[in-house]
């Protein structure tokens, strides 16, 4: 009980304008190092790009993020030393947050003052104040001469719409953000009950409103209180969730999307535009047959997709296992350059060799029999083109497994009766089988989502697997449907989702059992 | 089972991994492979096992040449110093496992296993892996997977060296009771002359991939052959220093810097003939500090070992070790007086090492 107390009479208590010197420099720090970092960045290496005649956008987008993150870096900065007391002296850590992020804010807001930066950069206006009413914007003040004013707009008039644009307040301010100076905006408006249009020009003006802070100012205050009062463990997941809210943002699309008629973003809508349209007819479709005129039948495609994941998968884990214990454990001439061949073939970039694997699998299809199985336009003939592709990574990861089983075992298992083929399947595969699962994984996705050589490989016949159909209702149908597109593509996904599922409880089972034994 | 090995040699590439190795053993016979590591000793064991085809030379159990037979059709049993248990195996499998390749009937390989896990003290354990035993118990293990399937020649590889003293010393008793009980022909190989002096019948002292002697384990220490046997067997070792070995008078004189020892006729005789100096071999345990010592030194160092003190003494530039009793208090820098047991020194060729005592 007394242990905490100590602490605090231990460490000479800084006195609160200390603190507040500290969370000031701390502050400065910070918006000076992201100053320095975006004139970095468009000064200094952006420049040097341009010298060296290279077009690119990412300096620019650089640099602008360093100056929209320099005040929350300052904020947090400053905050950092008010978390120090937040759980044992609330009021004092507040007041210090606060009074430290107004001070920052106002250095930060001077600064734009005086570069006519951020809010108080110039923007294209028609120097009119507005209000919404239920008929549309009210007209509320009017600065004389200036760009309404000139173009006959008077106060009172009620804005309805541009052009034949009905407006609301929020597409007003789009619109008119998102004008030049000098572009004509043909208002329509209500006067007194009559209506009438008239074109204003829009002006670039910094009107430098005070008042145009506020919102700034609290967003400020509220983030350094959360950042004061945010416990610490909580940052990673909050980095985390950030980072991952686009990409979960679009999965969560195709899953609307796949169920719904139409989307406006998240929201599924129907014809009339209005919230519902909740339909099975994407994922009926696929199962009829039909997208948009475009007739097929999911069955094969199916099929031959099973057909190429799967004998790739046993092929690759096959050839691999055997192939890699070979080369971990046998010394027969010609290892040493085996080894370094198959990884020279694995930087070997596959595109390249298209065409003479063409002419091969052409050639293959002309041998009775054999040709069936594995010549051109076959699964066979594929899965064989892409097992070849694959075997490289495959047979490197197996040699490195094989290599961490102590020999010992293996003379173990001989010595106890095994023939050597036998102890390989039944002592040594057992110990790699987290890396054949990898690479079994590894195979089955790859030969799944199998593109190129498929759409390569099987021009204008019957064998396509499920991307090179997607591809193919891309191409065919028009306008293309995209909702009934997501729905294939996620259609596509279920097997992946089912291997994973199964193949996580695989994994868990291999590492409960302990399995790692003396060696 | 016996087992003929005969100027045995393995090589890898130019590697000498154990070189004209001739080597006898008997039926139901516990002979042990002592040297210092990467002295052949495993690949004279693995080429046994069937690992490794000799290179040259032969390998005959009984009557019958096995160099080319594999390790699954010799009955061998092995027991690893890394243990080799399948992890993924509980132990009943990992104990059943020779006898499952071997095809016996499902209820004998129970009844097999179970009596011997029990006589391994492992009954008790049989449902779990490998990683969830101490190393005690998957010693135990690997013991009993080598004698389930009732080999003709059990193998033994360092088996102990990664168990802590105390079981060491219970393994060692345990294994030596086992092997007597069920008269299975034996190697164990180990670097620890403790374990080889108190477990076998006959020791195969090994360097350099090269058989230095093959002996009971007394003859090795009374009568070692060579000079690194010499040195090797018996702890703490054996001090050796370069004499002149004379005779004047019917009398034999070991003489070096400031040392002047007399030695009997028999032991004398021999090492007299030699023309020139001769390395002198003795026991720390056959020198003595006493009163009526005959040779002047002057302690440079106590290691105290518990029942009794190992003690440094320098005489001249000479320098000797023995052991002595811990009643009398020693301390270093002290002046001694030290006798020496004559009767119980070696004397070796210091150009070939071997004994001048001891004809091989
Ligand atoms: N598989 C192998 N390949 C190459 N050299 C080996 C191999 N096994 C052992 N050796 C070499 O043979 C010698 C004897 O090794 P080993 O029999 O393991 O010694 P020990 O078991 O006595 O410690 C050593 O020099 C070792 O490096
Ligand atoms: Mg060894």
């Amino acid at each position: 009980m007394s242990a905490p107390a100590k602490i605090k009479t231990d460490a000479p208590p800084a006195s609160i304008a200390e603190d507040f010197a500290e969370a000031l420099r701390l502050g400065a720090f910070s918006i000076i190092a992201l100053l320095l970092a975006a004139l970095l960045f468009s000064g200094v290496i952006g420049p040097l790009f341009a010298l060296g005649s290279v077009e690119e956008t990412v300096t620019d987008v650089l640099s602008r993020l360093a100056l929209v993150a320099l005040p929350f870096v300052a904020y947090i900065a400053a905050a950092s030393v008010a978390r120090r007391c937040a759980w044992t002296d609330t009021p004092r850590a507040l007041g210090l947050a606060f009074a430290s992020s107004l001070t920052l804010f106002l250095l930060i807001s001077a600064g734009h003052y005086a570069l006519d930066y951020g809010v108080f950069a110039p923007r294209p206006s028609l120097q009119m104040s507005l209000s919404q009413t239920a008929d549309g914007l009210r007209v509320d003040a009017l600065e004389p001469g200036g760009a309404a004013d000139s173009a006959g707009i008077h106060v009172g008039d009620v804005i309805t719409a541009i052009r034949r644009d009905p407006v609301d307040m929020a597409a007003f301010n789009l619109r008119l953000s998102q004008s030049e100076a000098d572009a004509p905006l043909r208002l329509r408006f209500l006067r007194a009950g009559e209506e009438m249009q008239q074109t204003a020009r829009v002006v670039i003006v910094s009107d430098k409103q005070l008042s145009a802070l506020l919102p700034g100012l609290a967003v400020a205050l509220v983030f350094t209180a959360v950042i004061v009062f945010l416990p610490g463990r909580w940052a990673p997941y909050i980095a985390l969730v950030g980072l991952l809210t686009p990409l979960l943002i679009g999965y969560i699309w195709v899953i609307i999307a796949t169920f719904s008629f139409r989307t406006e973003g998240l929201i599924p809508l129907d014809g009339q535009d209005n919230f519902g349209g909740l339909t099975l007819e994407n994922w009926e479709a696929i199962f009829v047959g039909n997208i948009a005129g475009l007739e097929f039948n999911i069955v094969p495609i199916l099929l031959t997709s099973l057909a190429i994941a799967i004998i790739m998968t046993l092929v690759v884990l096959l050839v691999s296992s055997m192939a890699g214990y070979a080369l971990s454990r046998m010394d027969f001439p010609g290892r040493r350059f085996f080894l370094s061949f198959t990884l020279i073939l694995h930087g070997f970039p596959a595109i390249t060799l298209l065409i003479p694997i063409f002419i091969v699998l052409l050639r293959l299809g002309n041998i009775p029999l054999i040709g069936d199985l594995i010549g051109f336009n076959t699964a066979g003939g594929i899965a064989l083109v892409m097992v070849a592709f694959q075997l490289p990574l495959g047979v490197w990861l197996m040699k490195g497994f094989f290599d961490n089983i102590p020999w010992d075992m293996e003379r173990s298992a001989l010595i106890d009766g095994a023939s050597r083929w036998r102890a390989y399947w039944q002592i040594l595969l057992p110990q790699i089988r987290p890396g054949l699962l990898a690479l079994g994984i590894f195979a089955f996705i790859g030969g799944w989502n199998a593109y190129i050589i498929p759409a390569t490989y099987s021009i204008g016949s019957g064998v396509s697997n499920l991307p090179v159909f997607l591809n193919e209702l891309i191409d065919e149908t028009a306008p293309v449907d995209w909702n009934q597109v997501a729905a294939v593509g996620l259609f596509q996904l279920i097997p992946i989702f089912i291997f994973f599922i199964f193949a996580q409880e695989y994994l868990l089972n291999i590492y409960a059992g302990g399995a790692k034994g003396s060696s | 089972m016996k087992v003929f090995i005969d100027q045995l040699t393995k090589k890898f590439g130019d590697v000498i991994g154990v070189e004209d190795l001739t080597l006898h053993i008997d039926d139901g016979e516990f002979v042990a492979f002592l040297g210092p590591s990467g002295c052949g000793k495993t690949t004279t064991l693995l080429t046994l096992a069937g690992i490794y085809k000799p290179t040259e030379g032969e390998i005959r159990f009984d009557e019958r040449v096995v160099n080319r037979v594999p390790p699954k059709d010799r009955n061998i049993g092995m027991v690893f110093q890394s243990y080799a248990l399948y992890p993924h195996m509980t132990v009943f499998q990992n104990i059943a496992y020779p006898l499952k390749l071997k095809k016996v009937a499902k209820a004998v390989q129970h009844e097999r296993v179970e009596q011997v896990a029990t006589t391994m003290g492992i009954g008790n354990l049989l449902d779990r892996r490998p990683g969830q035993l101490s190393g005690g118990q998957q010693q135990r293990v690997a013991l009993g997977r080598a004698l389930v399937k009732e080999p003709d020649i059990l193998l033994f590889d360092e088996p102990l060296s990664n168990l802590d003293a105390r079981l060491r010393l219970t393994m060692r008793g345990e294994i030596k009771h086992l092997q007597k009980d069920l008269g299975i022909t034996s190697i164990y190989v180990t670097h620890d002359q403790v374990e080889a002096m108190t477990m076998a019948d006959r020791i195969a002292v090994m360097n350099g991939g090269h058989l230095q002697a093959f002996d009971a384990p007394d003859e090795l220490y009374s009568r070692p052959k060579t000079q690194f046997v010499a040195g090797f067997v018996g702890n703490p070792p054996m001090n050796f220093l370069s004499v002149e070995v004379s005779q004047a008078e019917g009398r034999y004189v070991a003489q070096a810097a400031g040392l002047r020892l007399e030695i009997g006729r028999e032991r004398g005789e021999r090492p007299a003939s030699h023309a020139g100096a001769v390395v002198m071999g003795i026991r720390p345990e056959d020198i003595q500090i006493s009163e009526d010592g005959t040779v002047a030194g002057e302690i440079y160092i106590v290691e105290p070992l518990g029942r009794e003190d190992l003690i440094d003494v320098r005489v001249g530039r000479h320098s000797f070790l023995l052991l002595a009793s811990t009643e009398t208090q020693h301390h270093a820098g002290e002046r001694v007086k030290l006798s020496f047991d004559m009767e119980k020194a070696q004397f070796f060729d210091p150009q070939t090492e071997k004994s001048l005592l001891w004809r091989q």
